[in-house]
């Protein structure tokens, strides 16, 4: 008795299963018509001008609905225009294919950016032959006392300079990721290194500042000797935010 | 963006005496650019990356078959630069100058030393 039951509960719900499941199948297949969303990361945007051009040029030879463009703040540091499309339509070659033909007002041509971003590659034997003939860039590290007397006005105006100054390569929070900085050969130092440093560390930050290192300028051509000091002592307080 | 690169010339006075200092100039056609454009100002950050960083980074000079220099270039070097430098003539002998880019690229240019007067 409780088999009988059993089985036409079973029989019933399965039943219910398959018209649901068929059901949603269709449902979502004439809503979605297989489009696809794909992620093109684009090498040529240089103005204004390029970001219009390549979107309306793609909408006039393509069937396919353009997202967005992203500029910045993408994981691969290149602009990043999302696409979507019907793969039965339009192919993803062919989308690349036009993409690379568009040119903008100023006749640059868009191309669309595969592999790894090569911002420096290895050295070559001669370059590292020439650094073991002439050494590697040396510094002369001559030990400077700091001379400030009243550091809460000092950090202030280090804080002013670092912002005018500093900031655009090793971002305002000393992160090292400032708005220029992957244009760089290497990136610039995360500052909260010296968070708290005592004042061993002095005179390897007033050469450094006063020198240069990789692609940071000579400040000391800029800024006075004061001026760094202010600068020094702002960046011992700078601290690693919460959760990074 | 497609430019091309040209291989440097080297320019050196014509009178060179021995043991006196000459002056040699390169030039050499090469697209440096940061890779970096500003299609947007109203965002942050204002650079957006536009085409890959492209950058002399080695600059050799060798006097016959000595080393003399390196030069650590970097991206903030302008597009088709020009070096002027000085070495003091001791030998009769090739200056050569050779680049090296950010993808390892090589170039070089050389002129024969030879002392007049």
């Amino acid at each position: 008795m409780l088999t009988l039951e059993t089985n036409y509960i079973m029989k019933k719900f399965s039943k219910i299963f398959v018209i649901s499941y068929c059901f949603s199948f269709f449902f979502f297949q004439t809503i979605f018509a297989g489009t696809v969303l794909d992620k093109f990361k684009i090498e040529g945007i240089l103005t204004i001008a390029s970001t219009k051009a390549l979107q309306s040029e793609l909408l006039k030879k393509l069937d396919i609905k353009i997202i967005d463009l992203n500029l910045k703040k993408t994981d691969s540091g290149w602009p990043v225009l999302r696409i979507e499309y019907d793969p039965d339509v339009v192919t993803k070659d062919k989308i690349e294919t036009v993409i690379g033909e568009i040119e903008d007002p100023a006749g640059h041509k868009y191309k669309v950016h595969k592999g790894p971003l090569i911002a420096n590659a290895n050295l070559i034997d001669e370059e590292n032959q020439a650094m073991t003939i002439l050494g590697d860039m040396t510094m002369d590290l001559k030990q400077v006392n700091n001379p400030t007397v009243d550091f809460d006005s000092s950090i202030q105006r280090g804080k002013d300079m670092f912002v005018k100054n500093c900031a655009k390569c090793h971002g305002l929070n000393g992160n090292g990721y400032g708005v220029v900085a992957h244009g760089f050969s290497t990136w610039p130092r995360q500052l909260w290194a010296w968070y708290k440093a005592d004042s061993a560390a002095d005179s390897y930050l007033y050469w450094i500042i006063e020198n240069g290192k990789s692609d940071m300028p000579p400040w000391g051509l800029i800024l006075s000797e004061e001026e760094r000091w202010d600068l020094i002592n702002y960046v011992k307080t700078i601290k690693k935010p919460e959760g990074k | 963006m497609e430019e091309k690169i040209r291989p440097p010339r080297l320019r050196i006075s014509r009178r060179i005496k021995e043991n006196k200092v000459f002056k040699v100039k390169v030039k050499f056609d090469h697209p440096s650019f940061t890779g970096l454009a500003m299609a947007d100002d109203t965002s942050d950050p204002v650079f957006n990356r536009a085409i890959p960083v492209t950058f002399i980074r080695n600059m050799l000079v060798y006097y016959g078959d000595e080393l003399v220099s390196r030069l650590r270039l970097s991206s903030g070097i302008a597009d088709e630069p020009l070096f002027t430098f000085k070495l003091k003539a001791i030998k009769e002998a090739p200056v050569k100058v050779v680049f090296i880019d950010n993808f390892g690229k090589r170039w070089e240019a050389s002129k024969e030393i030879k002392f007049k007067g």
